[in-house]
């Protein structure tokens, strides 16, 4: 019966395509989700949160083709078509948006209860906002339209900080975090401009967005958006940035899985300059408003005033007619603004999302300035150079999106994990204080705690921090595969198993928990099951050149040698800086008994990294092998200097001891 | 591997002990993987007080010397190291003074690796297991016996407050002849 009603409404209301969607995802009904992702975006260009999805199940086209000149046409005909139908529509509309808001708590979604109790206690309140948001939908669908369909109250410019605010908690209602939290400063960004040009970003979408996230997400944000994004994140990041302009909480916490509220936010941001404000004003009302933006849920706020409502954009607000009466040429150009933009970014995290890294990054380096310095695009980047194995890069991107958007929770989990990589354990525990200090019910900081004990080889105390992080969000797959990784760290090897397949559960383009379970079977000498897993990841993500050294590694436990070979050379095309498939390629070299070319690569091996006791010792075993004693023994001693853990050297001073055992009988080691 | 022994260490004997268990990193404790069993014991204090990790609970003997205290794995293990926390100021005449330890397959072919004598010990107290020669250091085994011969001022029964089994941490990564030193190694060596 909902869905019926949902079909219905579907003609009707695009935004419903998002809650249908995540339904799909949810249960695991690809095709049907992405079909309705699809078709969402038709019908709204402007969806960012639909692009996303889609990036993430792997499914999206190329961004321009999806906010090409065909979109922003699309766009403009819907502006100028609803422009002047807003107010008659603003109260059935209310009608539909809060049924179908109702609807969707208990309906097709699959979320648990909490959305359902936030989407009914958010009803509740968002009675106004929906009103609005309904408006908004109809009828700001043009891109410049800094129309503002809800009238908002003009918010305290003195309000607007320049700092997002701490990403909402979850209770919707019980947030009301900083109420001051000054969207006024966050005019930096989001001021940006104050003029109705200003909306480049996502400012169209964002009164969408916000509408239709208000509706959608009556869940705490938090909780949803990791839902949705999965492994998305980003969305809060732009939320954030978003919500520095709003000055409302919530740095984006949320929706990671929201996109929509990224979205929103980030038009809110650019908005800001006045209309921000207005959304603030109702205390507590305010926080719930970004909230809204934000997607979550929230909605808005109850403003008790429709005209309260805050969330629009505009101070002005006022005039969603005159809204209709903005004249048409600026939504022409507003429209193209907006969607060039969107090309950009959708295009960027497409290409992150399909892990081609580089071309990722290249494609964000065209943004202009202001738009790639904010939380959300420095994550992305911060997150390009991690799958890129460039940690330091990733270091610098994501603790600039710190200061750009410090309260933004979205990708911290990501940067955890850099600042582990790089051994860092100051920046690593003052970063999981200041996220729990921040957000004490957000995955993302406990995952950070978590890779904190871990780094201090505490994994039974990470584990339950991991374990922690996924009871807040059993949707949050990375959660689930650092507990995976700890399980693997404890040797406790089912269990892990199982935490790397409610990985996969959650998102199927994890290839970090098919890596996980690849490693768990080359362990346990499965190796048939350990190269299907490490091939699943490495078509997942094709440049990882870690990954094909691990395929490679089980290629040639299989006895597949030649296979192995071919791997590994890719491998050290894929990224000259990956010193170890040259290291294995020796490996693989010397059990098919080709010494020299083994020595060769091993040379050169050395050059690049000359203090590496492993390939002293792997040279030190060839010459050996080759009855070359006084080369071994040096190479043994060159090992050993190097100061390898205890079993290498037991090892090692045997195989010395080995060495003149045959020659020299005599000689004492 | 041992640190800070409070007093001086002969061959064989051991003074003192340390009231902090500290390792090197690069050992882990293994005794979880284990089956522990003992000879003997007294209703209450049984072998689970041996791996409490509570100071304050320890396994009392009931029968005949020598008392026995088996660890049995059901792969062979690599160990390095045997901590005990005995001491004589509570334990008194409780306290072992001769430890024999031995290793092999299973009851069957148990050969000593290692003989202490305790002086007096109030601690934690390590009891190495490599031999001189590198090729040493650890000892490949499914079982570990360690055997309390005797106790100070002869009294027949002992108690053992806790006891720890260490040994080499694997290679992270499998099928890795030797392990990473380098940071670049590590760095790539995994993905997280």
């Amino acid at each position: 019966m909902s869905v019926c009603l949902c079909n219905f409404l579907i003609q009707n209301i695009s935004f419903l395509f998002i809650e249908i969607l995540c339904c799909f995802r949810y249960t695991d009904r690809r095709k049907s989700a992405v079909h309705h992702f699809k078709q969402a975006l038709s019908v709204d260009p402007l969806m960012w949160a639909a692009y996303e999805e889609l990036c993430v199940l792997g499914a999206a086209e190329e961004a321009t083709a999806v906010f090409g000149e065909a979109a922003a046409l699309c766009i403009q005909k819907q502006y100028l078509s609803h422009g002047s139908a807003s107010q008659s529509l603003n109260m059935p509309n209310e009608d539909h948006s809060t049924v179908s808001a109702r609807n969707f708590g208990p309906g097709p979604d699959d979320a648990s209860p909490r959305q359902l109790k936030h989407m009914q206690g958010n009803n509740l309140r968002d009675i106004p906002g929906n009103y609005h948001g309904a408006a908004a939908v109809q009828s700001s669908n043009g891109g410049s339209s800094n129309i503002s369909f809800y009238n908002t109250p003009s918010p305290m410019v003195s309000q607007l900080s320049g700092v997002a605010p701490p990403p909402l908690c979850r209770n919707v209602q019980s947030n009301v975090p900083n109420p001051s939290i000054p969207s006024a400063d966050s005019s930096p960004r989001s001021t940006v401009n104050s003029t109705i040009q200003a909306p480049r970003r996502k400012f169209v979408d964002e009164g969408k967005l916000r509408k239709i996230s208000g509706r959608l997400f009556s869940d705490s944000g938090p909780r949803r958006s990791t839902r949705l994004s999965g492994d998305g994140g980003a969305n809060t990041n732009v939320s954030a940035t978003m919500a520095v302009g709003n000055g409302t909480s919530n740095s984006s916490k949320y929706f990671g899985g929201s996109k929509l509220s990224s979205m929103a936010f980030r038009a809110v941001t650019v908005r800001k300059g006045q209309s921000w404000t207005n959304e603030n004003i109702d205390e507590g009302i305010r926080n719930e408003n970004f909230d809204d933006s934000r997607s979550n849920t929230a909605l808005t706020t109850s403003s008790s005033s429709p005209s309260g409502d805050t969330r629009s954009l505009e101070q002005g607000a006022v005039i969603p007619i005159s809204a209709g009466i903005m004249n048409g040429s600026r939504a022409i150009s507003g429209a193209s603004e907006i969607m060039d933009l969107l090309r950009t970014l959708g295009e960027g995290y497409r290409l992150s999302c399909m892990y081609r890294c580089q071309e990722a990054l290249d494609v964000y380096l065209k943004l202009p300035q202001k738009h790639y310095n904010t939380g959300w695009v420095l994550s992305q980047v911060g997150k390009a150079y991690f799958e890129l194995v460039d940690y330091s890069e990733a270091d610098w991107a994501f603790s600039l999106a710190r200061q750009a958007s410090p309260y933004s929770l979205e990708g911290m989990d990501m940067y955890s994990t850099v600042l582990y990589h790089l051994k860092e354990d100051m920046k690593l525990s003052y970063l999981a204080q200041e996220l729990i200090s921040t957000d004490r019910l957000a995955p993302q900081s406990w995952c950070a705690m978590g890779n904190c004990y871990s780094l201090q080889k505490d994994h039974e105390t990470a584990l339950r921090n991991f374990q922690r992080s996924v009871q807040l969000n059993p949707r949050f797959a990375y959660a689930h595969t650092l507990c995976g990784h700890e399980y693997v760290a404890l040797e406790d090897f089912d269990n892990g198993i199982k935490s790397y397949q409610s990985a996969l559960w959650v998102d199927t383009r994890h290839y970090n928990s098919w890596y996980g379970l690849g490693m768990i079977y080359l362990r346990q000498e499965k190796y048939e099951f350990s190269e299907h897993h490490f091939r699943m990841a490495f078509q997942i993500n094709p440049c990882s050149s870690v990954i094909m050294c691990y395929l490679g590694t089980a290629l040639h436990v299989l006895k597949r040698n030649d296979e192995a070979l071919v791997i590994m050379e890719k491998a050290i095309l894929a990224d000259k800086k990956n010193p170890l498939p040259i290291y294995q390629k020796a490996n693989i070299l010397v059990s098919l008994e080709k010494f020299d070319e083994a020595l060769e690569v091993l040379e050169e091996l050395k050059e690049y990294i000359p203090r590496e006791s492993s390939v002293f010792a792997l040279m030190g075993n060839i010459y050996k092998r080759r009855n070359m004693h006084e080369k071994a023994m040096l190479h043994f001693g060159l090992a050993l200097d190097l100061k390898p853990p205890a079993t290498d050297v037991a090892a090692i001073k045997s195989a010395i001891e080995k060495l003149h055992v045959p020659d020299e009988p005599e000689e004492e080691m | 591997m041992a640190t800070e022994s409070s007093e001086g260490e002969e061959e064989g004997k051991i003074t003192g002990g340390n009231h902090v268990l500290i390792v090197e990193d690069d050992l882990r404790e293994l005794g979880k993987k284990a089956a522990w069993s003992v000879s003997s014991c007294k209703p209450g204090n049984g072998v689970g007080s041996l791996r409490d990790d509570n100071l304050e609970t320890y396994w009392q003997s009931d029968g005949a010397q020598p008392h026995l205290v088996n660890i049995q794995f059901q792969k062979k293990v690599k160990l390095q190291l045997v901590v005990l926390y005995v001491d004589f100021k509570l334990d008194e005449s409780y306290t072992p003074s001769k430890i024999s330890i031995r290793s092999g397959d299973g009851f069957h072919n148990l050969k000593e690796i290692k003989t202490m004598e305790l002086i007096k010990p109030s601690g934690w107290v390590y009891v190495s297991l490599s031999g001189n020669d590198p090729r040493e250091t650890f000892v490949n085994t499914f079982m570990l016996q360690i055997a309390v011969l005797s106790n100070h001022l002869n009294g027949r029964d002992t108690h053992v407050r806790q006891i720890k089994l260490y040994g080499p941490r694997p290679n992270p990564i499998p099928h890795q002849p030797f392990h990473f030193t380098s940071r670049e190694f590590i760095t790539y060596s995994c993905v997280r």
